[in-house]
């Protein structure tokens, strides 16, 4: 029994996600740094025109890698969740706390992106009838629903199985946003087919830059979940040995 | 490959062909979405650095009085949860 | 092995969420000819749409159909799903990416003579990116790209 579940269940030790985590951040920083730079000069001055939309076509890249990156959080949520339900494992926990709120960002970020770019290319800045557009909305709307039901449930261990339900259930959303352009009319255009033939629709010219920026923008949620949950860490285990040692070195 | 860069001047890039307002609009708000969820938990931490140094230093004499309101973070303490 | 306690949470779990999905997937199966943003000219012409009310339109402006009035902002074009055609009329100003070929949607109600007066025009940009001169290498090639962005009525 305890054999072949032991990595896992270190997996879950705070003090191990905590060593590890020192020493990868300086690359993730690095990469993130990298690929950030890489993607943002690329968008603003190599990213060509598009022949209908003109120079909005450098919105889209920033719109697609966050709109992309944010279907990720309730998944991520979901599996902390059941590790949480299960398993009873605190580092979970603190990983599904933690993604809510920068979720909650991200899906705000997709609908303002998009709500500019709307604005000239479309004609209107919001649509209640598109259901790509509402199905994000109801994403923003379901992650501060996770963020106050933690705040609403005073016992703590009551909350983090309330919210890793309420995470687990919310994947269907993810599923219904992924599929609204393509099962239903909407103003929305559906995902772009990729092409690699350069000069064609949708080339390399137009979609590298979106994939560059789409691993900066993992790179970005990867270090910023890992700074908040280590910030957790340090502050629920502050009774331990090793994070009072830690205090005083940092001194 | 490519054809490079798009623009041929700052003043025609700053311009973005009519849709300035809207470009870097996306790209202010793309760039205070970057740094606020980078800077605030590393502000967080110094804070609680900070916190559990001067906690340290009031002695360990005093650990009692301080352990109560701390209570509620410390999962770890209930039951249920594993070490 | 799996503790026997861990693995019935496991099983509530799965069972919750394989429920839900089932509940909501069915329900969204019911909903979704009013999940649908806009008809399309075929539906229109199939009459799945009654008569006076007010509904969106959603096709491909025809080409060599707009015709602007000059003395106002009036303008009459043809919507097509090229199957069937809808001529659409609005006074008002257009989205910068209305242009002859491209989609759009049209927000009004069809008239007794079969026009649709359109109280509002959105553009709808496909799932095609390209720079101009890639667009007019194909145009001039009498090429144009697949889009999927009209498809006649998913529901029928």
């Amino acid at each position: 029994m305890a054999g072949r579940w032991q990595w896992f269940h270190r997996l879950g030790s705070p003090k191990w996600f905590y060593e590890k985590t020192t020493r990868w951040l300086p690359w993730l920083w690095g990469a993130m740094a990298l690929f950030l730079t890489v993607g943002l000069l690329w968008a603003l001055l190599f990213l060509p025109e598009d022949y209908q939309q003109g120079h909005t076509s450098r919105i889209l890249v920033v719109h697609v890698a966050v709109a992309g990156t944010s279907l990720s959080f309730f998944p991520l949520m979901a599996v902390a969740g059941t590790v949480t339900l299960v398993w009873r494992m605190k580092l979970a926990d603190m990983v599904a706390k933690n993604a809510a709120p920068l979720g909650a960002w991200f899906s705000f970020l997709t609908l303002a992106t998009g709500s500019i770019w709307g604005s000239v290319s479309w004609g209107t800045w919001w649509e209640w009838t598109d259901s790509r557009l509402v199905s994000m909305l109801f994403q923003f709307f379901l992650l501060l629903g996770v963020i106050s039901l933690r705040a609403a449930i005073e016992n703590a261990e009551t909350a983090a199985r309330a919210c890793a339900l309420l995470s687990i259930v919310g994947c269907i959303n993810v599923v219904v946003i992924k599929y609204s352009v393509d099962w239903w009319n909407t103003l929305h255009q559906p995902s772009s087919p990729i092409s690699m033939e350069v000069g064609s629709p949708n080339g390399p010219e137009f979609w590298v830059a979106t994939v560059v920026m789409i691993v900066a923008v993992y790179l970005f949620l990867a270090v910023s979940l890992i700074l908040a949950t280590r910030n957790e860490i340090l502050q629920r285990e502050s009774r331990a040995q090793w994070v009072r040692e830690l205090a005083l070195e940092a001194g | 490959m490519f054809d490079g860069i798009q623009f041929n001047s700052l003043g025609e890039f700053l311009a973005m062909g009519g849709y300035a307002f809207n470009v870097w609009s996306v790209y202010a708000l793309f760039a205070i979405f970057l740094v606020a969820n980078l800077a605030l938990p590393l502000r967080k931490r110094r804070r609680i650095l900070r916190e559990q140094q001067r906690r340290l230093a009031a002695g360990a004499g005093q650990e009692e009085a301080g352990a109560a309101d701390r209570a509620g973070w410390e999962l770890s303490q209930e039951p249920g949860w594993e070490k | 092995m799996m503790k026997p306690h861990r693995r019935n949470r496991l099983g509530i779990i799965l069972f919750i969420t394989v429920g839900l999905s089932v509940a909501i997937g069915l329900t969204l199966f019911a909903l979704s000819q009013n999940i649908n943003m806009f008809y399309s000219p075929t539906a229109v012409a199939n009459g799945e749409v009654e008569a006076g009310t007010m509904f969106r339109i959603g096709g491909m402006v025809k080409d060599g159909s707009v015709n602007q009035r000059q003395d106002s902002l009036a303008v009459r074009f043809v919507t097509t799903d090229y199957v069937h055609d809808v001529p659409v009329d609005y006074e008002g100003i257009l989205p910068d990416l209305f242009r002859e070929g491209q989609g759009i949607v049209a927000e009004g109600r069809l008239d007794a003579a079969g026009v649709f007066q359109a109280s509002r025009v959105l553009a709808k940009h496909d799932e095609n990116y390209m720079s101009p001169e890639v667009r007019a290498a194909m145009q001039q090639a009498g090429a144009s790209p697949e889009n999927h962005s009209f498809r006649e009525s998913p529901e029928d």
